[in-house]
C-alpha cells in the first residue's frame, strides 16, 4: 500500500472544529456523512447480532434457545434494522460524502435540511431499537401485514413503535431525497453534464426519486394503520369487512422499489471501483445510465410479484409476472458491462476491487434466483419458503453489503486520509464471503426441501436440520468477519498508512482533492471537460484511438488542477454555512411529537396530548429559529 | 473463451443438479421436498421449475465462467499489456441485452400457460374441502359429506380435490410442498386451490404447513394430509360425519347434571352413533414408513402431571364434570352432545382418530392431552385456549389459576376424549 501512498499533505487535518458540539451542530455534508456512516455501521452490528440469535435459535430442531415470543422480535427487527437502519443510511453516508466531491460542489443545496435528515434518523432509530431491550419490540415482521398488526390482534405497545418509528424514517428519507435531486440538478461544476457524471452520483440521483415516489404509498399505509391502532378507523378492521390486501398493494408498492433503492447505490459504487482497479472507462456508460433508470421505472410496476399466492387471478399473475421478468434485462446489462469493463483492462486485486468481483457473482446468482419467482407456478413453491430467504440475502448481503464494503474499502482513504488495513481487509474478505456462502446457500435447500419462512422452530426429521446447522456456522464466520472489520476500521483511523489526494490511481473529481478533503472542498470550483477528469490530467492522450461513446469532451489537456494544499475556508474567503444544531432540535421535537402518540396505547390522553403539543412546539420553533437565521 | 470448456462445465453443474433433484425426491430424507409428481399440479409446476434451474445453470455457467477468467487473464502482471481504453461496444451490448431477453421468453410462454392451466375452475366432481384457518390451527370441511375435523386431512387418491381457503382471524397459507404450490387464507375473502392426487399413489401420508406469518406460534400452525384409497377413504368419512361414538355404562351416581345417555348421544333426537370404528390412518405405518408426519416436540420443562392417574381416569366423570363444568364446552364441539356446539376451537367429535394436537404440533395420546388441556399456553406460545390446570400460571394472562380441574379430574377429561374414537 506504501508505494501508492502520495506524500503530499500527509497530515492535513480534517477540520479546525472538534468536541461533541462541533459535530451536533455541524452543517458539512462530510461530516454529516461520517455520522451517517458511524451511525449506520452501529445499527449493522445490532441487525447482524439479532440475526446471530436468530441463526442459534434455528440451528437445531426444537431448540429453546430463546421464546417464540423473542424470536419473532428479533426477525421483525433484523429485518427492519437492516433495510431502514442500516443498508438505506449507509447508502446515505456515500450519498452525503461523496455527490457534492464527484460533481465538483462545495456542499449540498440544503446543508441544514441534510442534518436535520441525519438527526431525524438517528432519533428514529433509537425508538425503533430500543423497545427490543424492554421485550416489547415490534412482532409483526419488516413488512407489518394487515390485520396482524392491528389492534384486534396485536394490542400491546409492539407495533406502535413500528409504525410511528417507520414515519420517522420516511421524514428523513424523503427531506434527503429533495436535497439531494437539488444538489445534483443545481450545483454540479462547470462542464459537468448529466451525462459526464460519476456512474455513482447517476445511480444516487435515480435512488433519490425512488425515495420520493416510493415514500407516499407506505406514508399513506402507515397513516391508515396509525389511525387504526390509536383512533378507532377501520381501514384495515376485518370485523368491519376491510380488504387486507390494501395494506400489501400500498406497502409492496413502496416495498419493491424499495429493493433498488438497496441495490442501486451499491452498483453505483462498484462502477467506481472496478473501472479504477481495471485502469479503463466503464463499459457502456450511456448504457449503464440508462439500465439503471429503467431498473428504477420498471421497479414501480412489479410489486404484486410479492403477492402471487394471494389469488389475484391468472391475468394480474401473468402481467406481474412478465414485468418482473423484463426487470431481468437491465440488471442483466449491467452484469455483462461490468466484466466487460474488466476485460483487456489491468486488474489490480485490492480489498475493494475483491468486493466488487464479489458484488459481480453474488448478485448473480440472486438474480437467477429472482427470475425464478417471476415465474408464478414456481414462486408458490418458493413464496415464504427458506428458498425466498436465500434470494434476498444474495441479493441484498451479496449486492448491497458487498457494494457498500467495496466502497467503504475504497472511500475510507479519501475520508479519513488513511488507508484500512489490506492485511486485515482481506481476512475481513475471504471470511465475509465465505461465511456468506455457507450462511444462504443452504437455505436455497431448505427451502425446496418444504422449510416455511418466520418460524421459531422446526421440528426434527423434516431433512432441514444440515442445511440450517450449515447457515448457523456460516452466520458465526460473519460475526467473526465482521468482527475483523470493525478491528481495522477503528484502528486505521490513527493507525493505517497516509493514504494522499489520488491513492488508487482513479479518475473522477473527489481524487483531485486532500485526503479528508478540506471544509470547503474545492478551492477553486473546477471545470470538467469529460467523465475522466482526472486520467485526462495525468495523461492527455490516455484514450486516444477509442470511440468515446457519447462523451463529447473536448480533446486535449484537462482544465483541471489537482489541489494538493488545505487551508481554512476563512483564509481563502469561502463562505461556508454556519454551524448550528437548529436542525437537531427541530428533528428532536419531532421525534417528541410522534412519540406522544405511545401514550393514547394507556389512554393517558392528556399525558400524550402534552408531549405531543410539546414536541411540535419544539419543532415548530427549531424551524423557525432555523429559517430565519442566516445560512452563511 | 474455448466453446468446449464451457459446454462442461454447464453439464457438470446440470449433473449436479439433476442428483439434487433426486436427492430431494428421496422420500424417508427429503419428505417435504417440492421436486415431485404426486399430482398433476406439482408436475405442471415442476416441470416449469426445470426449465428455470436448466436455464438459470447456464447463465450461471456463462457469467461466472466468464467473471474468472476475464480477472485471471486481465489481472495485473509484470510486463503485461496496457490496459485497453475502451469506452464501450454497441454491437455487443445489443447482443446481450437480446440473448436474456430471448431466454426469458422461453421462460415467459410456459409461464403464463401453466398460470391459466393451474388457475382454472376445478374439474366437475371435485371433492370439496373447506379450509379455515384460525391462530393456530387448521380446520377442515368437507360440507358434501357433513364433516367437521381438524389439522388431519383425508382425500382420496385419483380424484381432484378443490379447497374453499378462509380464515376466521388473520393471514394465513396453506402448502403441502409435495402437493403443489400454497395459496394464501385472506380475511373476507375465498381464494381456492386444486389438485389431483395420482391415482396410482399409495396410501401415503405428507406434511402440510401455514406459511404466512401469522403471530406468535405461526411456527406451530402445521397440518396432516393423508392420501387414501378411495374405498379407505369412504370408510373414514362414513365414521367422521357420524356423531359421537362414545358410549358408557350408567354414569356413575356422582353425577350432578346431564345423564351420560345425552352426553353419548343416545338421545333418541340424535342421531345413532356409528357402531363400527371407520379407516383411521394405521399409526404403525405412520412410526414405520412415515415418520416424518409424528411431531417430536418436547414437553416444555417445569409442565408436570402426575402420569399415574391416566389409568384411572373415569370417561363418564370425564365427560359431565370435566368437558360439561369445566369449560370445554365454551370453545369445542362434540356432534351429539347437546350444546356442545362452539366452533371457537377445534372440533372433538372424533378426537381419538386423530394422530396430532395443537395445530400438528403434539402427538395426540393421554400424556400428551393431559398437560395440554392442565395449560396449553405453556405447551404453545400464544395457544388462545385457555389454561385448565388448577394452581397453573397463565403466561398470557401472567395470573396463577385458582380455579379449574386438578390433575384427576384432568385425567377424567383425556379418558373421556381418548374414547372420542
Amino acid at each position: 500500500m506504501a508505494t501508492l501512498a502520495a506524500p503530499a499533505c500527509a497530515t492535513a487535518p480534517a477540520s479546525t472544529q472538534s468536541g461533541l458540539w462541533s459535530w451536533i451542530a455541524t452543517t458539512d455534508h462530510k461530516r454529516i456523512g461520517t455520522l451517517y456512516l458511524w451511525t449506520a455501521l452501529a445499527f449493522f452490528l445490532i441487525g447482524g447480532l439479532e440475526a446471530a440469535l436468530i441463526r442459534t435459535q434455528l440451528a437445531r430442531p426444537n431448540m429453546g434457545f430463546v421464546s417464540a415470543e423473542t424470536y419473532n422480535q428479533l426477525f421483525t427487527m433484523h429485518g427492519t434494522t437492516m433495510v431502514f437502519l442500516a443498508v438505506m443510511p449507509l447508502s446515505a453516508a456515500f450519498f452525503n460524502y461523496l455527490i457534492p466531491l464527484q460533481i465538483g460542489a462545495r456542499d449540498v443545496a440544503f446543508p441544514r435540511l441534510n442534518a436535520f435528515s441525519y438527526w431525524v434518523y438517528l432519533l428514529g432509530g433509537i425508538f425503533i431499537t430500543l423497545p427490543i431491550l424492554f421485550q416489547v419490540a415490534p412482532d409483526g415482521g419488516w413488512f407489518g401485514y394487515a390485520p396482524l398488526t392491528t389492534n384486534q390482534f396485536s394490542s400491546g405497545p409492539n407495533i406502535d413503535f413500528w409504525v410511528i418509528g417507520l414515519q420517522i424514517l420516511g421524514v428523513s428519507s424523503l427531506a434527503a431525497a429533495f436535497n439531494f435531486i437539488t444538489t445534483i440538478i443545481n450545483l454540479r461544476a462547470p462542464g459537468m453534464t448529466l451525462m459526464r457524471m460519476p456512474m455513482f452520483t447517476w445511480m444516487s440521483f435515480v435512488v433519490q426519486f425512488l425515495l420520493i415516489l416510493a415514500f407516499p404509498p407506505i406514508t399513506v399505509a402507515l397513516v391508515f394503520l396509525l389511525m387504526d391502532r390509536f383512533f378507532g378507523t377501520t381501514f384495515y378492521a376485518i370485523a368491519q369487512g376491510a380488504d387486507p390486501l390494501l395494506w400489501q398493494h400500498l406497502f409492496w408498492v413502496f416495498g419493491h422499489p424499495e429493493v433498488y433503492i438497496l441495490i442501486l447505490p451499491a452498483f453505483g459504487l462498484v462502477s467506481e471501483v472496478l473501472p479504477t482497479f481495471s485502469k479503463k472507462p466503464l463499459f457502456g456508460y450511456n448504457v449503464m445510465v440508462y439500465s439503471g433508470i429503467m431498473i428504477g421505472f420498471l421497479g414501480f410496476g412489479v410489486w404484486a410479484h410479492h403477492m402471487f399466492a394471494v389469488g389475484m387471478g391468472a391475468v394480474a399473475d401473468s402481467i406481474f409476472s412478465l414485468m418482473t421478468m423484463l426487470i431481468a434485462i437491465p440488471t442483466g446489462v449491467k452484469i455483462f458491462n461490468w466484466i466487460a469493463t474488466m476485460w483487456a483492462g489491468e486488474v489490480r486485486f485490492t480489498v475493494p476491487m475483491k468486493f466488487a468481483i464479489a458484488l459481480i457473482a453474488m448478485f448473480t446468482i440472486g438474480g437467477i434466483s429472482g427470475v425464478m419467482h417471476s415465474s408464478p407456478p414456481a414462486d408458490l413453491q418458493q413464496t415464504d419458503s427458506y428458498f425466498v430467504v436465500a434470494h434476498f440475502h444474495y441479493v441484498l448481503f451479496g449486492g448491497s453489503i458487498m457494494g457498500i464494503f467495496a466502497g467503504i474499502y475504497h472511500y475510507y482513504p479519501k475520508i479519513t486520509g488513511r488507508f484500512l488495513n489490506e492485511r486485515l481487509g482481506n481476512v475481513h474478505f475471504w471470511l465475509n464471503f465465505i461465511g456468506m456462502n455457507l450462511t444462504f446457500f443452504p437455505m436455497h435447500f431448505s427451502g425446496l426441501l418444504g422449510m416455511p419462512r418466520r418460524i421459531y422452530t422446526y421440528d426434527a426429521g423434516q431433512g432441514w436440520d444440515l442445511f440450517n446447522l450449515l447457515a448457523t456456522y456460516g452466520t458465526y464466520l460473519l460475526v467473526i468477519a465482521t468482527a475483523v472489520f470493525v478491528w481495522n476500521f477503528v484502528r486505521s483511523r490513527t493507525r493505517g498508512a497516509i493514504a494522499g489526494g489520488d491513492p488508487w490511481g482513479a479518475a473522477t473529481l473527489e481524487w483531485s482533492i486532500p485526503s479528508p478533503p478540506p471544509e470547503y472542498n474545492f478551492a477553486q470550483i473546477p471545470t470538467v471537460t469529460s467523465r475522466y477528469p482526472l486520467w485526462d490530467l495525468k495523461d492527455p492522450s490516455w484514450h486516444e484511438g477509442e470511440d468515446s461513446h457519447g462523451d463529447t469532451g473536448t480533446p486535449g489537456p484537462s482544465p483541471l488542477r489537482e489541489e494538493t494544499e488545505t487551508h481554512t475556508a476563512k483564509a481563502l474567503g469561502i463562505p461556508m454555512p454556519y454551524p448550528t444544531a437548529k436542525p437537531a432540535f427541530a428533528a428532536l421535537g419531532l421525534v417528541v411529537m410522534f412519540s406522544g402518540l405511545l401514550f393514547l396505547r394507556n389512554d393517558l390522553f392528556a399525558v400524550a396530548m402534552t408531549v405531543t403539543l410539546g414536541g411540535a412546539a419544539m419543532l415548530i420553533g427549531g424551524l423557525y429559529a432555523w429559517l430565519t437565521s442566516p445560512l452563511e | 473463451m474455448p466453446k468446449l470448456s464451457l459446454r462442461q462445465a454447464a453439464s457438470t453443474a446440470l449433473t449436479a443438479v439433476a442428483l439434487l433433484a433426486l436427492s430431494g425426491c428421496g422420500f424417508t430424507e427429503y419428505p417435504n421436498s417440492t421436486f415431485n409428481h404426486h399430482t398433476d399440479f406439482n408436475t405442471a409446476i415442476d416441470a416449469l421449475f426445470q426449465r428455470l434451474i436448466f436455464w438459470g445453470t447456464i447463465v450461471f455457467v456463462v457469467v461466472e465462467a466468464g467473471l474468472v477468467y476475464t480477472i485471471i487473464k486481465y489481472r495485473k502482471r509484470p510486463g503485461g499489456p496496457k490496459p485497453r481504453p475502451i469506452h464501450g461496444n454497441a454491437a455487443l451490448e445489443i447482443t446481450w441485452t437480446v440473448i436474456p431477453a430471448l431466454i426469458l421468453v422461453l421462460i415467459a410462454i410456459p409461464t403464463v400457460k401453466t398460470i391459466f392451466q393451474t388457475q382454472a375452475d376445478a374439474p366437475a366432481g371435485a371433492l370439496k374441502v373447506q379450509v379455515i384457518g384460525h391462530q393456530w390451527w387448521w380446520e377442515f370441511r368437507y360440507p358434501e359429506l357433513g364433516i367437521v375435523t381438524a389439522n388431519e386431512l383425508y382425500v382420496p387418491v385419483g380424484r381432484t380435490v378443490e379447497f374453499e381457503l378462509t380464515t376466521r382471524d388473520v393471514l394465513h397459507s396453506f402448502w403441502i410442498p409435495q402437493m403443489g404450490g400454497k395459496r394464501d387464507l385472506i380475511s373476507n375473502k375465498t381464494n381456492y386451490l386444486w389438485f389431483t392426487p395420482n391415482a396410482d399413489l399409495g396410501t401415503s401420508a405428507w406434511n402440510g404447513f401455514c406459511t404466512e406469518y401469522c403471530g406468535s406460534s405461526h411456527a406451530n400452525m402445521k397440518f396432516r394430509l393423508y392420501t387414501v384409497q378411495p374405498d379407505e377413504f369412504d370408510s373414514w368419512a362414513k365414521h367422521q360425519a357420524s356423531p359421537a361414538v362414545f358410549s358408557t355404562t350408567p354414569a356413575p351416581v356422582t353425577t350432578p347434571v346431564t345423564p351420560v345417555a345425552q352426553v353419548s348421544g343416545a338421545d333418541s333426537t340424535a342421531p345413532t352413533p356409528a357402531t363400527t370404528i371407520g379407516y383411521v390412518f394405521p399409526r404403525e405405518r405412520l412410526e414405520t414408513e412415515f415418520p416424518h408426519v409424528i411431531p417430536q416436540t418436547p414437553y416444555p420443562t417445569g409442565l408436570s402431571f402426575d402420569d399415574a392417574l391416566l389409568a384411572g381416569g373415569d370417561p363418564a366423570r370425564g365427560a359431565n364434570e370435566g368437558f360439561m363444568l369445566g369449560g370445554c364446552i365454551g370453545c369445542h364441539a362434540i356432534s351429539g352432545v347437546p350444546g356442545a356446539v362452539s366452533e371457537i376451537g377445534p372440533n372433538l367429535t372424533h378426537i381419538a382418530s386423530r394422530h396430532t394436537i395443537a395445530g400438528g404440533l403434539f402427538k395426540n395420546d393421554a400424556p400428551t392431552l393431559a398437560r395440554w388441556i392442565k395449560n396449553a399456553r405453556h405447551m404453545k406460545p400464544g395457544s388462545l385456549m385457555n389454561t385448565i390446570g388448577r394452581g397453573e400460571y397463565d403466561p398470557i394472562l401472567k395470573t396463577t389459576n385458582t380455579g379449574g380441574l386438578d390433575d384427576r379430574q384432568i385425567a377424567d377429561v383425556v379418558a373421556y376424549l381418548m374414547a372420542l374414537k
